[in-house]
């Protein structure tokens, strides 16, 4: 088994009159158990030049995840600051991340299109983002055949 | 404008034959600005404790800007490994939180339409009398005068459960706190609930003259979030928004 561990800080000095300082690390185990997450597809990193929805972890056709449990990390690397990424969840919008922003979600994946992650870029001139899942799902990236 | 930074680090000896260590720090911006999020739910702890298991709508759509650059903090502050929350968007299951699972994500936080009708109170003849009374949403108005536009004015400074008003003569405008799909609109002429009383038989009536071409819609993103047991589980929760 793997160790795997995620932080996250978020810190003010004038949001609020007193300091915000919120701190956190977790460790990343499989669902309901102290076993440690031991797949992951990598930090991908891609340079996406149009407006078109894609999938960063698509699934396998035919495959059930419903139980699984797994994390998703997604940021946008762009540098200037009106380009963002529309991050989907099945039908629902999540939300975007505009240049530096990133993300870090549990995720678990059920049968294909179903509750797919998707990311749209706002613009088609570059953008390059990265992602990654940490996660023990059978049936996602690479071994997909996504349509 | 405030300065809000987060930090995320992943690390691993063991994941990969190679050591996984990365960190990613970015201010948190209002959307296409370099102007910081300045609005905030501030750190906020829910318990969950009910038997049946029951949902809890953490943040709702209608209180941050459609498509702003919103981020939703979670975490799951359970140390029971089995125990997990799962996210919501709306009805589009986002995933688990187990216990010390943290969460951080944008929300586009695409809101409804609100359900807007104005009220118009008319006399048949004569005046208002002393002791007319008007009531909706449990809020009951007696009108200490017998001039029209005064008891609008009274309607209009109580406090509604469930709308905000405004006046403007004898006209009152509500606008619904919430969007939810079904409204209180049954017609061009008729609200669910009102209870006019008019002593004196001077014809007062309190007829919808605005507001029935303006159908109201649900939200579509808020965030729920349903616990996995009925014993006590707490979930500690952030906004930033605009």
């Amino acid at each position: 088994m793997a160790t795997t561990t995620a932080s996250l800080t978020l810190t003010s000095t004038d949001l609020f009159d007193d300091s915000l300082s919120i701190s956190n690390t977790s460790t990343l185990y499989k669902a309901g158990t102290t076993i440690g997450l031991d797949q992951t597809t990598g930090l991908t990193r891609t340079y996406v030049t149009a407006t078109t929805q894609f999938d960063p972890f698509p699934v396998v056709k035919g495959a059930t995840n419903a139980d699984e449990n797994g994390r998703v990390y997604i940021a946008n690397l762009s540098e200037e600051i009106t380009e963002f990424i529309t991050v989907s969840i099945g039908d629902a919008v999540i939300g975007r991340l505009y240049a530096g922003d990133f993300l870090w979600m549990p995720w678990s994946p059920k049968l294909q299109h179903v509750n797919d992650l998707e990311i749209t870029p706002s613009v088609a001139t570059g953008m390059h983002i990265e992602f990654m899942a940490i996660h023990n799902y059978a049936n996602i990236y690479p071994d997909s055949a996504d349509s | 404008m405030a300065t809000t930074i987060a930090t995320i680090s992943l690390a691993s000896s063991d994941l990969t034959s190679s050591a996984l260590a990365f960190s990613s720090s970015n201010p948190l911006n209002t959307a296409g600005t370099a102007t910081g999020l300045s609005l905030t739910s501030g750190l906020s702890r829910t318990n969950f404790t009910n038997d049946p298991i029951q949902e809890k709508v953490i943040f709702r759509s209608d209180d941050a800007a459609t498509n702003g650059s919103n981020k939703v903090y979670l975490k799951n502050l359970s140390t029971t490994p089995a125990e997990y929350f799962t996210v919501f968007i709306d009805q589009e299951e986002m995933g688990r939180l187990y216990a010390g699972d943290w969460a951080f994500f944008p929300w586009t936080a695409t809101s409804g339409v609100k359900e807007t009708f104005t009220v118009t109170l008319t006399l048949g003849s004569g005046a208002v009398e002393i002791g007319d009374s008007w009531e909706f949403d449990g809020i009951k108005t007696t009108s200490t005068t017998a001039v029209l536009n005064t008891f609008a004015s009274e309607i209009n400074a109580q406090h509604y459960p469930n709308w905000t008003t405004t006046v403007s003569g004898a006209a009152i405008s509500f606008t619904a706190r919430r969007a939810v799909e079904d409204g209180v609109i049954t017609g061009d002429t008729a609200i669910t609930g009102d209870v006019l009383v008019d002593l004196n038989g001077s014809n007062l009536t309190a007829p919808i003259t605005a507001g029935d071409t303006n159908p109201s819609t649900r939200s579509e993103s808020d965030i729920i979030i349903v616990p996995s047991v009925t014993t006590t589980m707490d979930l500690e929760h952030m906004l930033f928004h605009e």
